[in-house]
């Protein structure tokens, strides 16, 4: 007989195959704050920018994704940018423009922009 | 050195006690020796709940853990695993615990790293939207452990023995909440999710909402096979409707991969959730109100017992917890309530989640440890006071709670020492204030706050607190009268002592808790007509002194026009048309406006 857990266990194993079959270990995923506090720091306009820039540049080793509000109310909109085997960065009060840099310079060039990271 | 490495050192009181101090003196001597210093962060984290194996250190990027660390291990974990990237395995820690994922995206930074995320063990690093994001983050996993291999009953002894208590404020502790209700025999029981959150300026439950629905759902799944219950309820106020969305998707969502509804994960147990939505009323946030205002009545407490156990919604038995009460279920469950009851302090267990607000540099949500001192709240985690302004009071529980003056700022975070010093935990707001705020004014605010929102069924509350904030209008306006602090305690024991309900039986707290730690406030008020702060306009003047170039600024800034003075000559403020707005004072950039 197949027991919850058994049941769970193969729930979680389609839905972690789901998540990589959308590209989940690209080099780069980009997490950007998508909780009521973010979205009224702006960062609705930061998640259509990096959404075009992947589309329309053909960013195939990004995977982009929302997440909530990680709790540094003073600094958002954040974004995260993670890689494995790297620290993740994680940058504050990011705008339309810095997120346009953050594409140009850390997705395309693998440049961390120190100045705007979180410390 | 190939990448760049982030050591942290758990800060903890078990680690202390293990020598964790020598360990941070042997790592900064053994980077130095591989002219690595500078190169390799080192932080101090707050509890990383892994003390039987204390003392711990966490290695970033990749988060490995090792237990048991000794002085003479550093040289090997450097030489190996910084140098040349291979982890010892021989001192690493392989427990999987379900909050350690955060601290791998956001350990390194002081501000997190200090804290202890198991209610938000999941906020800000998974997409809330996406129960894929969960599953994947063992996700359901302690609903589906409950359903294979626990009775109800062991359910219960968990929760009882893991020490947690009720996360809205009154902290009950829930494992006897949930007994006493599974103890009822009848054909129906009820489960509620409070998510009613009311305070100003507190939003804990509307984050672990908005960026983790599904741990809320969970933990009610569970506690509903705990109880017997059938059908539960969220309620939530309307003015949090990207939460709703989210907490409707989720509940969608558990649907269709069968944690809902008929026949659980193929077990012949069977629940499901619907949202009702609140109106905003403060004191739909008591049981009994909220009980009512679920069933279509106006939202009014009445008096208990019968407690909600025993007869609850559309009388029926009732098991009704707080959002965070419920998000810490499925943890207590999958790692252990021996494990969690080994986190906080002998009578309060676990975590509690704190919005911290008002006049402190790093403002945010945070969730740390039991235990806890203030005063390393508001200074490792929230970066200080800003402006070189000094601190003056924290507010603790909103306006059901207290302030509490610099000399308790050692008191440690729990149910007993905050009740003890003067405060309550309440559901989480933390408000710090400054050297600029008025004690007497906040009082005046919060009560403002509960005797607009007191519904008017008992008579303490409702004229009680009318009376109460008439007086302190008064003192804020310079015509206090000789006596009103003892009338305001008098009033205030009494209306503590008579009221119907939390919100009456808490409302004094504010003016009392002020009364007691800052009554030099009140007489300067009363006797001298005076405000430090400057926060009360009425007791506040504005001059301008001879240090006035007649630059004309302020006269600009001025919006009633009560400043006149040619350019390049003195100016002065008409004290009869003066609004004491203070604009001004902030205006003036030669520190001509002297405020009295």
């Amino acid at each position: 007989m197949t027991t919850p857990l058994d049941m769970i266990k193969k729930k979680r194993a389609e839905a972690i195959n789901r998540i990589l079959s959308k590209g989940y270990l690209s080099t780069k995923r980009v997490y950007v704050g998508m909780a009521t506090c973010e979205i009224a720091a702006g960062s609705k306009d930061v998640m259509d920018v990096f959404e075009s820039a992947i589309k329309k540049e053909g960013l195939t080793d990004v995977y982009l994704s929302q997440k909530g509000c990680a709790g540094r109310c003073n600094l958002e909109p954040t974004v995260e940018v993670v890689e494995e085997g790297k620290i993740p960065i994680k940058y504050g009060k990011v705008t339309r423009e810095m997120a346009r840099q953050i594409i140009d310079q850390h997705l395309k060039k693998g440049e961390v922009i120190k100045e705007w990271t979180i410390k | 050195m190939p990448r760049k490495y982030v050591i942290t050192l758990c800060d903890g009181p078990t680690c202390i006690h293990k020598r964790s101090k020598e360990l941070e003196t042997a790592i900064e001597t053994e980077l130095a020796r591989h002219e690595l210093s500078g190169r390799v962060n080192i932080n101090l984290s707050g509890c990383l709940g892994m003390c039987a194996k204390g003392p711990v250190m966490a290695v970033n990027p990749q988060y490995t853990v090792y237990g048991n660390v000794t002085a003479d291990d550093i040289p090997e974990i450097v030489s190996s695993h910084i140098l040349k990237n291979k982890p010892v395995a021989r001192l690493a820690i392989d427990e999987d615990h379900l909050y350690n994922r955060f601290f791998r995206v956001f350990g390194d930074v002081n501000f997190f790293g200090k804290q202890m995320r198991i209610v938000l063990r999941n906020c800000g690093i998974i997409d809330p939207e996406n129960i894929d994001d969960y599953l994947s983050v063992r996700g359901y996993e302690a609903l589906a452990k409950v359903l294979t291999e626990m009775k109800p009953a062991d359910v219960i002894t968990q929760v009882k023995v893991s020490g947690l208590r009720g996360r809205g404020g009154a902290g009950f502790p829930t494992g006897i909440k949930w007994e006493l209700t599974a103890r009822q025999k009848t054909d129906e029981k009820f489960l509620i999710c409070n998510a009613d959150e009311g305070d100003p300026g507190a939003f804990m439950d509307r984050s672990t909402i908005e960026g983790d629905p599904h741990t809320v759902l969970e933990g009610m799944i569970i506690g509903a096979y705990a109880v017997g219950a059938t059908k539960g309820f969220i309620y939530i106020r309307a003015e949090y409707p990207l939460a709703i969305r989210r907490l409707e998707k989720a509940i969608a969502d558990a649907r269709r991969e069968g944690f809902l509804g008929e026949n659980i994960l193929g077990s012949d147990f069977s629940f499901d959730i619907e949202i009702r939505l609140g109106a905003g009323a403060f004191v739909c946030g008591e049981e009994t109100a909220l009980i009512h205002s679920i069933e279509g009545h106006r939202g009014m407490p009445r008096p208990r017992p019968p407690y909600p156990s025993v007869q609850g919604l559309f009388d029926k038995p009732t098991l009704i917890n707080n959002v965070e009460t419920w998000a810490n279920i499925p943890v207590i469950i999958l790692d252990g309530a021996e494990w969690f009851s080994s986190i906080g302090t002998e009578k309060s267990k676990g975590t509690k989640v704190f919005a911290l607000a008002g006049k402190i540099k790093n403002t945010g949500l945070i969730e740390v440890p039991m235990g806890m001192t203030l005063r390393s709240i508001i200074y490792d985690i929230g970066g200080g006071i800003p402006n070189n302004k000094k601190f003056k009071a924290l507010q603790t529980g909103g306006p059901s709670g207290g302030c509490l003056s610099e000399d308790y700022l050692d008191t440690k975070i729990d149910y007993e020492s905050l009740a003890a010093a003067g405060s309550i935990m309440g559901s989480g707001g933390m408000i710090v204030m400054d050297e600029d705020s008025c004690m007497v004014n906040i009082a005046r605010f919060f009560l403002e706050f509960t005797q607009n929102e007191s519904c008017g069924k008992c008579t303490p509350c409702r004229e009680g607190t009318k009376r109460m904030l008439e007086i302190l209008t008064r003192i804020t306006e310079g015509k206090g009268q000789e006596g009103d602090i003892e009338r305001l305690e008098r009033l205030g024991n009494l209306i503590k002592k008579a009221s119907l309900c939390g919100l009456g039986q808490s409302a004094p707290n504010p003016v009392l808790s002020t009364i007691k730690n800052f009554r030099s406030e009140y007489e300067d008020h009363i006797k001298l007509k005076k405000c430090r702060a400057g926060a009360c306009t009425a007791l506040t003047g504005y001059e301008i002194t001879d240090k006035c170039v007649g630059c004309t600024a302020c006269k600009k800034a001025c919006p009633v026009g009560a400043i006149t003075g040619n350019p390049k000559g003195p100016h002065l403020i008409d004290q009869g048309r003066c609004v004491r707005c203070g604009l001004c004072f902030d205006t003036c950039k030669f520190g001509a406006i002297k405020r009295s």
